[in-house]
Order: C-alpha cells, then structure tokens, then sequence
C-alpha cells in the first residue's frame, strides 16, 4: 500500500514531465541506452558522408576492386554546375514537384471532404483510399506499366474499343511526363487524404454548425471556416509532400527509365545512371551535395516561412 | 455513435463521387490482378480476351528463377529490420524520453535523425556504396538489413520516445524503490505498456522495408542477392514479354501488404501520420 502512495506523491513534486536522473550513475544508463542508435548513425550515416565528401573531391576510379581517389579539389562542383543536363534534370524536378505537390494537396482536400460527407461509402471508402501509399512502389510501377504500356495495356484496349485514336502515353516526352505525374498523385494522395481528414475530425463540429445557424452557404463554410481551420495540417502535409516529391525514384525507374529523351530524368534517377552506368563517381557525389544543400534550403525556408506565418506557436 | 451515423443526411452525390474515385483507386489493381491468370497470348491480344490460367505463378517458381530466393531475402530483410528498429528503437526511445541522456550526445544525434529523412536516399547512396563496400556488406541482405534500419531507425525511436512519454514515471520509480535495475524497470514494467507504440513501428517498418527498392538496387547485383522488388523490376525489360509473370508476381508481392493494410488499419494510419509528422 505505501509504495503505491510514495510514489503518486513523487509525481505530484516532480510533475507530469520527464523525471531527469539524478548523478553520473544516471547519465551512464542513460548514455549506455542510446549507443546502439548513435553508432548505427555513426557507421551508416556519418562516415557514409564523409565517403560522400571524399567522393565528390576527388577523381575516383575502381582499380582491382578498390575504389583509388585522387584530389581534384572542387573541379566535380564545377562540372556538375556548368552541365546543361543537369539543369534539365532540375527543371524536370521542379515542374515535377510543383505539380504533383499542389495536385494530391488538392485532390486529399477534397477526398478528406468527401469522405467526411459520405454516409453509405464511409467505412469502405477509409480503408481502400489507402491502398496505395502502402503497396509496394515497383508494384505500383508495374501496374501503371500494365496500364499505359502501347502494346497490352487496358488504357488503349479500351480506347480501341470505343474506337478512338490510340496514344503512346510513355514514348512521347510530355505523355510520359504527364503519366509519370499522374502516377504520383494517383500514389500519394491517400497520404495527403488521410492527414487531412485526420485533422478535419478534430475540428469540433459546434464551428459548422453556428457557421450554418448564422445563415452562411456550404460555400462559405468551406473557403471561409473548414480550409482556413484545416490551415495548418495543410501546410504540414504540404512540406511532407514536398519532401517526398523531391526523393521520387521508385516508381519513374521502372515506368520511364528518365526517358524518352530525358523528358522524365528527376535529380534522383539523374545521380544513378552517374553513379552505376556511366562510373562518373565525383560528379554523381558532387550532384548528391549540391541536391541535399538544395533540399535543406528549399524544406529550411519553407520551415522559417511556416514559423512566421504561424508565429511560433507550434 | 451508430444512431448519429444513422441520422446523417445522404448526399448522392457525394457517394456517386467518392465511388468513382474508389474505381480510379482499384482498376489498376483489378487489372493487375486479372493479367496474373492470364497466358500471355490473351494479354498482348488486341482484343479482350479472357482465358484463365496458373501458369504465370508456376513460371515465377520455375526451374532456373531467383525468385523463390528473393522471397526469402525479402522476408529475412523485413524480419531484420523490424527486430532491430525494435530493440534499439525502443531502447533508445526510452533513455530520450524518461532516463535524460547528457546534451551532447542527444543533440547531434537527434540532429542527425531529422536530417536524414529530409534528403533524398539516393544522394547517399554514393557515400553508402563505398561504405557498404569497405565493410564487405555489398549485395549481401545484412548489409541491407542495416541498411533498412537506417533510414526506419528516426521513426522508430521518436515514436517509441513519444509512447513512452505517454506513461506515467511512477511505474518505473515504484519498480527501481522496490529493488529492480533499471534494465528489469525497462523490460518488464514500461516495454509492456507500450505495446501499442511496438505494433504501430513494427507493422510500419515492415511494410517500408518489405517495399524498399532504391537500396536494393544499388547495393546488390540481382538475381539470388536481391530481394523481390529488385526480381520484380528485373521483369520489366523492353524486348522480353513477360507481363503475365510481372503481374503475378506484383500481386505476390502486394498480398501480404493489403492484408496488413486490413487487419491492422489503426496501426498503418497512426504510423503513416505519425511517421509523417516526425518526418
């Protein structure tokens, strides 16, 4: 019995909070707990980018299956940086976030909404609309493959069928283009759905009903009280998005292969043929630093903006 | 709750919408699903033409295939990976959120751990291949085992960390005045209260390493080293025709994932939305 009061007591003092460990003793636990996180990041994070800066410095050849580097200072930054194609890639890139972001944004708004009106569909609806964000990223590839592909898939069979012109979605630059986005949006929409409709749950429902009780249309409830309350897990959602929009690989690997022309060469599959098929080592590191100090910028002011605009309040 | 719902208005629309929105979401799977029993003869037929067959499953296992290795690659490397994001995710979980580890060493970790899901994983994979390659781990499924724990591990200790935060430190002062050591506090008074916090990392983990491609692709050379979703991506090649068995092997691929996504929905959503709020 006194145990149980001693400690509820303690509670009391010392809060709901964390309960810091007192002494050198403590520290140790606490320090020994952590060593297997911080040398997982040491070996595979850390020294990985070290080799990553080594790489990009240096001219690097396999001689005899070891990797032999020469210094060339920063003559890799330089190739990367004077190279047209490069900043095709970045411009395909771009466009490529620019659309896929503001697309699932808008399509996830408007399933979170759907889905919070549905009645008959609602249960149904909650578990299937996330299918897509877990299956596998190649499988989804595959079917798409299946999909658009000239020769067996359904999309110009049915095209055929009703007897309208056939279309090489994948062998034209912007067709493959404009699929390659589609897939994305059809991929991670569910991710945007489920974190709006989250959020629109949390909003209490007493906000719509004096919005209708004060005589306002669904309209004006929409642009004037959901969109506005759901302000901030929209800007969340977005910066993840974003995040995830600029690591795609996956699935435009095996749709387009970057191609035809490089009309779908996004920064990531760029860095791989540098890498695996032409052997460049330094410029395809060089690409990687310049893409991460790019990354960080652009997910760093994005950050800084969403502060301001939120006033630090989370 | 079930008479609320009862008493909410039905929009047609709404409903008519949404249904079609839920066939853009399942045609390709259904089609997907359907080419899996189909010879490929009725596939690139320029007519729809529906013959029944098992042939494309029994190509994928067939004689001379690195299939049925890659399942088994691909169910070491899940198991592996969900083990260790596990054992050090919780370990390290609970010495941030109840034990106070010195500033130090907390900061640039946790530095480093929000870091690392922010940058694409292919700018790594140069620094990563030299390293995996020092270490003799290159096209080996340890090295990507580690690999995988790697970039799940950030998830999985802020979300142990946050479950963990959750419980009320009384139990483990009741339990260090009452005599045990602080590994016996952890492992059997506050691991068993986060089994929820274990459930939500473990499925997630395993669906994001059972899906992991970019890894796999650069760190291993195909055929038996590979897990499936290299095998599956090996399907794909131009002047082969094999779109039966890359759709059999898709929907191989994708039936464990949809039963998890299934039976353990709760898990999924607050582990996608979780990891994603971390992220």
């Amino acid at each position: 019995m006194t145990t149980v009061v001693a400690p509820s007591t303690a509670a009391t003092t010392a809060g709901r909070g964390r309960l810091r460990s007192a002494g050198t003793a403590g520290a140790m636990v606490a320090t020994v707990a952590l060593l297997p996180f911080v040398a997982f990041l040491l070996v595979f994070a850390v020294y990985p980018l070290i080799n990553l800066v080594r790489l990009a410095v240096s001219n690097t050849a396999v001689q005899n299956a070891v990797f032999v580097s020469e210094f060339t200072g920063l003559s890799n930054f330089g190739r990367v940086l004077t190279d047209p194609a490069f900043w095709h890639s970045v411009l395909i890139t771009t466009a490529f976030v620019v659309l896929t972001v503001g697309l699932t944004l808008v399509a996830g708004l408007a399933l979170a909404l759907l889905v919070d009106r549905a009645v008959v569909l609602h249960h149904l609806a909650r578990n299937v609309l996330i299918w897509p964000a877990v299956i596998t990223p190649v499988v989804v590839s595959v079917l798409w493959l299946l999909v658009l592909s000239p020769t067996v898939g359904g999309l110009n069979k049915l095209l055929r069928t009703f007897g309208l012109p056939e279309q090489s979605w994948l062998n034209s630059g912007p067709g493959a283009f404009m699929s390659v986005v589609a897939v994305d949006v059809w991929h991670w929409t569910p991710i945007v759905f489920l974190f709006l409709y989250t959020a629109l749950k949390g909003i209490p429902s007493e906000l719509f009903e004096a919005a209708r009780v004060d005589g306002a249309t669904e309209r004006q409830i929409l642009f004037q009280v959901t969109i506005p309350l759901l302000g901030p897990a929209l800007v969340v959602v977005g910066l993840l998005r974003l995040v995830m929009s600029i690591k795609a690989f996956d699935e435009m690997f095996l749709l387009t292969g970057g191609g035809p022309n490089g009309a779908t060469n996004l920064i990531s599959l760029d860095i791989r043929s540098q890498f695996f098929d032409r052997l460049d080592f330094g410029y395809a590191a060089a690409e990687s630093i310049v893409v991460v100090v790019a990354t960080l910028i652009i997910v760093g002011s994005a950050v800084l903006i969403r502060r301001r605009s939120v006033g630090g309040a989370s | 709750m079930k008479s609320a719902e009862g008493g909410r208005r039905i929009f047609p629309g709404v409903e008519i919408v949404l249904g079609l929105v839920m066939i853009i979401v399942a045609v390709p799977l259904a089609w997907t699903a359907l080419l899996a029993f189909m010879p490929n003869r009725a596939i690139v037929s320029p007519t729809w033409d529906f013959s029944f067959w098992l042939g494309n499953f029994k190509d994928l296992y067939g004689p001379g295939t690195a299939f049925a290795a890659q399942t088994v690659n691909s169910v070491l490397l899940t198991a592996g990976t969900v083990v260790l994001c596990l054992v050090i995710g919780s370990i390290a979980g609970y010495s941030l959120s109840r034990l106070g580890p010195p500033r130090w060493i907390t900061l640039p970790a946790l530095a480093l751990a929000a870091l690392l899901p922010l940058v694409p994983p292919m700018t790594l994979v140069p620094g990563l291949y030299l390293t995996m390659n020092a270490l003799g781990l290159l096209g080996t499924v340890a090295g990507l085992t580690l690999l995988n724990t790697l970039f799940n591990l950030p998830f999985a200790v802020l979300l142990m960390k946050s479950y963990f935060d959750q419980i009320s430190g009384d139990l483990r002062e009741a339990a260090l005045v009452d005599g045990a050591s602080e590994a016996q506090a952890f492992m059997r008074v506050m691991v068993p209260l986060v089994r929820p916090g274990l459930a939500a990392v473990g499925i997630y983990t395993a669906i994001m390493a059972w899906n992991e491609f970019l890894m796999a692709l650069t760190m291993t050379s195909g055929g038996t080293s590979s897990p499936l979703t290299v095998g599956i991506a090996s399907l794909v090649q131009p002047f082969e025709v094999t779109w039966g068995q890359m759709a059999a092997a898709g929907v191989l691929v994708s039936i464990p994932i949809l039963i998890l996504a299934v039976i353990a929905n709760r898990q999924i959503v607050s582990g996608l939305t979780a990891g994603a709020v971390k992220g």
